[in-house]
């Protein structure tokens, strides 16, 4: 009673496969091209994308115009990029310009200044030094700052010069970045400077953090709380209800000077309202089933978001007042801080109204003089609404 | 002789009845386990394990209560190989025996290898988006992405065990060390006030705004964990600094060093392939004044620039792509309507279960023939 050859055989092969079967939780090092024009230029907006303002398919750059300068070759955006184009100089030296859109504040302006300064081989420099370094410039009819910064490329040892200006706009960092030949981007920098001046925001899509974006900064009602990058797990079911959309918008009276704007996937509506010099706040309106968390829970949500303490409960009851509705009431609130993602001081309004088994959630932000002055239009606004059911 | 023994204990009846009875009550202990576990772990824990373990509370040890499904198998295949070589004499008589039994050794064989070798990823297109790599949907790496050539990067990727691991990882692609100084399995990253007395969650990129929270596991089938790390780039001439890095966390952060740019991203892990996959439209039909689905389809376009293949395909449900060894099915979509999810299924030994199946059956027919054919004839002669 012995094994013959043929089960020594079988043996091996189990074992072989075993080892094939390792080798998962290796390191792994490999070399992958960059994307390739032909396949950014389709690249659209997934989700995770999204959250880095990337425009939707189809449409270059949805939220930003602006006017080419004479000379320039505009070419398909890469990853991360809004717009890109190339500048072809003497002795086939080019410059490459780059729009990149950017959540939030994006490292500030010292970080980024000094990162490109390491790529054209320049020392850092001090939060104090830092000022010295910036050029007033216009963009997009709002002022922002020009780095200019020359050396020569670390691994290449070319002469480099990199113009880059960075301006803020709707919890929104905006990049614009001119790289290449230190004599050509020399050159070109009036050019680099018309260009910022032609750039125009356009307001009916101004790319606040998407909903799908992780809550970085208190959760919304009913936002997912997973990862934008999340896929959908349990393949084979076909979800069969479509979108988490919150359901039909009721009726109300829009103020003027508010205009509705394209709204994130939980928003049940948005309003973009303009003031002086450009100023802008947003009206967000959003539906939760249930009390949504509760009432301090969303104060403190949007306390939060201002970089304020969170209340206690004791606490919750001074800083609220009631504003009457035709059918019940609706519980305002009002604060200011300083917004997390944007640095600037910002004004909070926000009304919760309970409605049936759901609760209605409206949200002024914006800039502190401007909120203030639209304190009337949104308790009115808020006031006008009549429910669906 | 103690050899002897051993294959006489392997090759008994007995054990065949004990494993099965031990796999009957596995399959149900581990079916009524996803209640409380979900499906992933509880096929971990009980099928993809060689004992199920058991840990008392307030133990840091957990103790072996009964054979997982590895165990079983194996012990199974042992036993009918065993048993089939030392037991059964290859005759004409009993080639249908023979059939039916390789049948089953190639059945479990075949299991173990899909267990082994198939992967199975995710690709989630949005329309006109082209992608040449899939993502695992539970698994993620750290990515350490060298930037410096302008035309390619080169990856280094830390597997997940790795990182869960915590320790220092070093490479020859890296000029320094990546030191994982925490990893959480699942957790929550949210702005840290500025004035906040939690102590920031690393001192570079996003870190010092940053807080992570470690949150438990999560059981649920339709949701994941979503890891995060906070790591450390350690230098010859000393620490770089800590990043915190989640997928909460976009996009990538990054540092110089040595004339050359990196960047850092804990993402779901990737799997390129020679090939890209670009999703022309993706189509969701329902069955018409009704919001039931009828069809969920994509039309893609599959580039293979090497080979100068560029062809559109149609991927509906029961009409996947298989293209280079891997399966493309329609697994779900977007809420929008604009994107697809596909899921991606590389299964070298997917033949196995159906040649087996062949071979049972066909060994079932043979031996059944030759029987009647045998008494058929017996009884012409009587």
């Amino acid at each position: 009673m012995t094994l013959r050859p043929a089960g020594r055989g079988l043996l091996a092969s189990v074992l072989l496969a075993a080892g094939a079967g390792c080798g998962q939780n290796d390191v792994q090092v490999y070399r992958v091209a960059k994307e390739s024009p032909e396949v950014a230029a389709t690249q659209s907006a997934p989700v995770a994308m999204a959250a880095a303002g990337q425009p939707a398919a189809g449409d270059p750059s949805p939220e930003l115009q602006w006017k080419t300068p004479a000379g320039w070759e505009e070419v398909p955006p890469g990853e991360m990029r809004v717009a890109s184009f190339r500048v072809p100089g003497k002795g086939g030296k080019t410059a490459d310009v780059s729009v990149i859109p950017l959540p939030g504040m994006a490292g500030g302006d010292l970080g980024n200044v000094n990162r490109w300064r390491g790529q054209v081989g320049l020392a850092p420099v001090t939060a104090d030094e830092l000022p010295k370094l910036a050029q007033k410039v216009e963009i997009a009819g709002q002022a922002g700052q020009l780095y200019d910064q020359a050396g020569s490329n670390p691994s290449s040892g070319d002469k480099t010069r990199i113009l880059a200006a960075i301006t803020r706009h709707a919890d929104t960092a905006w990049f614009f970045k001119m790289t290449g030949d230190d004599e050509l981007v020399a050159q070109q920098k009036p050019a680099f400077i018309g260009f910022l001046k032609s750039l125009k925001f356009n307001a009916a899509a101004l790319p606040e953090l998407p909903p799908s974006h992780p809550p970085i900064g208190g959760t919304m009602p009913g936002v997912s709380e997973l990862p934008p990058s999340h896929p959908p797990i349990g393949g084979g079911a076909m979800p069969g209800v479509p979108a988490l959309v919150a359901g039909p918008k009721p009726n109300w009276q829009v103020p003027a000077g508010w205009q509705e704007i394209a709204g994130g996937q939980f928003l049940v509506a948005k309003f973009a309202v303009g003031g002086k010099d450009n100023a802008q706040a947003f009206v967000n309106v959003s539906m939760s089933a249930g009390m949504g968390g509760g009432l301090l829970a969303n104060v403190n949500r949007w306390r939060g978001q201002l970089g304020l303490a969170p209340l206690t409960e004791t606490d919750l009851a001074a800083q609220t007042r009631t504003l009457a509705l035709p059918n019940g009431s609706a519980t305002v609130v009002e604060m200011s801080g300083t917004d997390a993602r944007s640095g600037q001081p910002t004004r909070l309004l926000g009304a919760i109204v309970p409605h049936g088994s759901d609760t209605w959630f409206y949200k002024l932000m914006g800039p502190e003089q401007l909120v203030q002055g639209q304190k009337d239009a949104f308790d009115k606004f808020v006031q006008s609404v009549k429910y669906a059911d | 002789m103690a050899l002897d023994k051993l294959v006489k204990f392997f090759s008994s009846l007995r054990l065949t009845v004990v494993c099965l009875a031990l796999a009957l009550v596995l399959v149900f202990w581990g079916t009524m386990a996803q209640v409380d576990l979900g499906l992933y772990k509880a096929q971990n824990e009980f099928f993809r394990s060689f004992f199920i373990y058991w840990q008392p509370n307030g133990a840091s040890r957990k103790i072996p209560v009964f054979p997982g499904g590895y165990l079983v198998g194996g012990v199974l295949l042992i036993n009918l190989v065993t048993a089939h070589l030392t037991r059964l004499s290859f005759t004409r008589k009993k080639a249908g025996i023979w059939m039916v039994h390789a049948g089953l050794i190639l059945l479990l064989l075949g299991q173990l290898l899909t267990d082994m070798l198939s992967r199975e990823t995710v690709l989630h297109l949005r329309e006109g988006q082209a992608k040449n790599y899939s993502e695992s949907d539970r698994q993620v790496e750290l990515a350490v992405i060298d930037t410096t050539d302008p035309k390619l990067d080169t990856v280094v990727s830390i597997p997940q065990g790795l990182l869960a691991r915590q320790k220092e990882i070093q490479n020859p692609a890296l000029p320094f060390t990546v030191r994982v100084n925490t990893f959480y399995p699942n957790s929550k990253v949210k702005d840290r006030e500025a004035d906040s007395v939690q102590p920031p969650a690393a001192t570079q990129g996003i870190g010092p705004r940053a807080l992570v929270t470690e949150l438990p596991r999560e059981t649920d089938t339709n949701k994941r964990d979503t890891p995060s790390a906070v790591v450390e780039v350690l230098t010859p001439h000393g620490s770089l600094g800590t990043w915190l890095l989640s997928e909460y966390v976009e996009p990538p952060q990054g540092f110089a060093l040595d004339q050359h740019t990196y960047k850092l991203a804990l993402r779901l892990r990737r799997h390129y392939k020679p090939y890209s996959i670009q999703l022309l439209k993706f189509q969701h039909d329902v069955y018409a004044g009704t919001d039931i689905p009828k069809n969920f389809s994509s039309r893609v376009l599959l580039q293979r620039p090497d080979k100068g293949e560029k062809r559109e395909v149609l991927i509906y449900m029961n009409n996947p792509l298989r293209y280079a060894g891997e399966t493309y099915y329609q697994a779900s979509l977007d809420s929008d309507d604009h994107g697809t999810v596909l899921q991606v299924v590389r299964n070298p030994s997917w033949l196995a279960p159906y040649l087996a199946c062949a071979l049972v059956g066909a060994g079932l027919v043979v031996q059944f023939m030759s029987h009647l054919i045998g008494f058929t004839l017996k009884r012409r002669n009587a």
